[in-house]
């Protein structure tokens, strides 16, 4: 019992950082009034990119070239919905579609169709006096982007409740125009939230081809992008619960692995199709209950417009 | 040329643009030659190897390759209507996938389940497999009407959902046809043969009725959108939600029948797909021809017309893209030009500012000199 909670808790931990990483980058962008449902396709070039760029250099410079590359693209979503006001859902659908053409067709024409060439992995720390405590042991042994993973978001937390930046982020997400009396920039601080979204973003992906994986891969990252957005939301856009949301999903994915080798008996019963959705329902769920309009940023959505009040 | 046209003119220079650096990453990636050669093939995949049609007489190299674009465009064209009926009542449907894959695996189900004679089996698969989408879609609709939720995000979760359900447990577990002849086959039992969508030139090509239907659907949608009194209080609605009720339109009311609709409408893609080419629910849908209705339902400018002209294109350079792998270029280039295509188009505000300016140019030099 207890190997199989070690074991649960090691590959959560392991699993979860992309989700946390994309998902604090979502929380950014959108606390800042700037939707952003391009997290899947930040996150595939910032794989895409970290992998191709560990071919040729140390794994953890490769890591901060897919972050550029992440805020590269979110770069682009700012250029349309913060310069051109265009509506950011539709910029953030198409960085996404890009994305998902432009890296299969550019993985195909330098390697092979299936995935890069193996890269020199992170590598892994072994935390001193954990080795031989039971349970416990589960947290060595992982990547040092797993423990960033888990201070970052109370440090966020911290940015963004007790620092004047942060109060201003989240004042440009819910009354801009109150933000522009001040003589502060709207459009200034929205770009700030999208580059930095992005760059999340972009190292939620990296974490996957350097320490999840050892490559890039054609369906990196399947999805994880979209269940990062379905964790700002279950998390009511803050960055702890946006974190508790992407743990509660990446356990729940753990599970449905360990389950799927420790007890096969068990997936009889509960398909594993069921479990794959159980995330997306209970944030389906837990949307219906408590309704959205209380916790979503005002202006969410919402391009600046100087003349319009 | 009214401003109805010009409002078309961004979405072209958008997919000319969007040709123009696919050709340069051809170019670059490769050689030129090869690029411009890819780009032949692609219209030859698509609109008939016409040099090969003239030296050997042969009508299939003509018909094979239009009936396969007519396929994708039908379902580019159900599923881009399915987004743009929703963008006109002011919602955003981002599950166009979901519903067209419940609208699938129904059909699969009725076309393999039911014998009926075709006259009614083929009818009763459609209908079956659009009410399936119309009420995946209705879940976004009342969690928006009655909770205030925001249908992006319900209708991600609900693509999510059925992806889960359908294609990771139905298909490959309790609905999975039973092993017949010692191979094992992956997706739902073969539908009936009377429940095939009739293929209109036989074995020239695998051209079937579901490209008049989705024809015919688009032309009603037009008419429904843009002739009768409840399309013109739905564009109302989308229009201005506040307005349009001061107006005494019930707006909740045609809120929820255009979401209908849209699901409705992917419902039926997912039942031409089944019906028309693959004659069961695959072991998955594969392609994500929802996510192709949003790039195709705003490249054409949320207007039915515009929406058909946008699936005919892409649906012909989809046909041929699997012709560009013969010189090695991936298949799935159509999609980045697709891709690209509406990341420009995203960019609207940016042409017509350019445009605009072009336009002052010469009205600014007729001003009279001091």
């Amino acid at each position: 019992m207890l190997e199989l909670l070690e074991a649960l808790l090691f590959s959560t931990l392991d699993a979860a950082p992309a989700l946390v990483f994309a998902a604090l980058g979502g929380v950014l962008s959108e606390r800042a009034g700037v939707v952003n449902v391009g997290l899947e396709g930040q996150m595939r070039v910032g794989a895409f990119c970290a992998a191709v760029a560990a071919l040729s250099m140390p794994t953890p410079l490769a890591v901060g070239v897919g972050m550029l590359a992440g805020a590269g693209l979110a770069t682009v979503h700012g250029y349309l919905s913060i310069r051109w006001r265009s509506d950011q859902v539709v910029s953030g659908m198409a960085i996404n579609l890009v994305a998902l053409a432009g890296g299969t067709f550019l993985l195909e024409a330098l390697y092979s169709p299936n995935g890069t060439p193996p890269i020199q992995q992170l590598p892994r720390w072994d935390l001193p006096g954990l080795g031989a405590v039971p349970v416990l042991r589960a947290l060595s042994n992982h990547p040092g982007l797993t423990y960033l993973a888990l201070a970052l978001p109370f440090l966020f937390h911290a940015l963004l409740h007790h620092t004047p930046v942060g109060l201003r982020l989240r004042a440009v997400g819910e009354k801009p125009h109150a933000v522009a009396t001040l003589g502060l920039s709207v459009a200034g601080l929205r770009w700030g939230a999208v580059v930095g979204g992005g760059m999340l973003a972009g190292l939620g992906g990296a974490v996957l081809s350097t320490a999840v994986l050892d490559r890039f891969e054609q369906h990196t990252p399947a999805g994880l992008g979209f269940m990062a957005l379905a964790a700002v939301v279950f998390g009511r856009w803050t960055p702890l619960g946006a974190f508790a949301a992407a743990a509660f999903f990446s356990f729940g994915n753990a599970l449905r692995i360990g389950l799927a080798s420790s007890a096969p008996g068990l997936l009889d019963v509960i398909p594993q199709g069921f479990l794959l959705a159980l995330p997306y329902l209970l944030t389906l769920i837990l949307l219906t209950v408590q309704g959205q309009r209380s916790s979503a940023p005002a202006a969410l959505g919402t391009p600046y417009e100087q003349e319009s009040r | 040329m009214g401003e109805r046209w010009r409002s078309a003119i961004p979405s072209v220079l958008s997919v000319l643009l969007a040709l123009g650096v696919c050709w340069g990453a051809i170019a670059l990636t490769r050689d030129a030659e090869v690029a411009a050669e890819a780009y032949l093939q692609m219209l030859y995949g698509g609109l008939g190897q016409w040099p090969r049609y003239l030296e050997t007489g042969d009508v299939g190299t003509l018909t094979r390759p239009l009936g396969e674009a007519a396929i994708k465009a039908a379902l580019l064209l159900l599923t881009g209507l399915s987004v743009a009926v929703a963008f006109k009542a002011g919602l955003f449907n981002i599950g166009a996938q979901g519903q067209m894959l419940l609208g699938a695996l129904v059909a699969a189900l009725v076309g393999a389940h039911m014998s009926l004679p075709s006259a009614l089996h083929v009818p009763l698969a459609l209908l079956a497999a659009a009410a399936a989408g119309a009420v995946w879609a209705l879940i976004a609709a009342a969690l928006k009407l009655l909770r205030g939720v925001h249908e992006v995000i319900t209708t991600i979760m609900l693509n999510w959902v059925a992806v889960s359900l359908v294609d990771n447990w139905l298909a490959v577990g309790p609905l999975r046809a039973a092993v017949s002849g010692g191979h094992s086959i992956s997706g739902t039992a073969e539908i009936h043969p009377s429940a095939h969508l009739p293929r209109l030139l036989g074995d020239l090509s695998r051209l079937n009725l579901g490209f008049l239907l989705a024809l015919l659907v688009a032309l009603l949608v037009w008419v429904g959108l843009f002739r009768t009194r409840r399309g013109f209080e739905t564009r109302a609605a989308g229009l201005g939600a506040e307005a349009a009720r001061t107006a005494g339109i019930p707006v909740k009311q045609r809120t929820a029948e255009a979401m209908g609709l849209a699901g409705a409408l992917a419902g039926l893609a997912g039942a031409l797909l089944v019906l028309g080419t693959e004659f069961r629910y695959p072991g998955s849908l594969g392609a994500p021809y929802g996510f192709d209705g949003i790039a195709i339902a705003l490249i054409g400018n949320s207007h039915p017309l515009g929406v058909t002209l946008s699936a005919l294109f892409f649906g012909i350079l989809r046909a041929g893209g699997t012709r560009m792998q013969l010189l090695g270029v991936h298949k799935s280039f159509p999609e980045l030009i697709q891709g690209l295509a509406l990341l420009f188009v995203a960019g609207r505000l940016v042409w017509l500012t350019l445009l605009r300016k072009r336009r002052a140019v010469p009205a600014s030099t007729e001003v009279p000199r001091a």
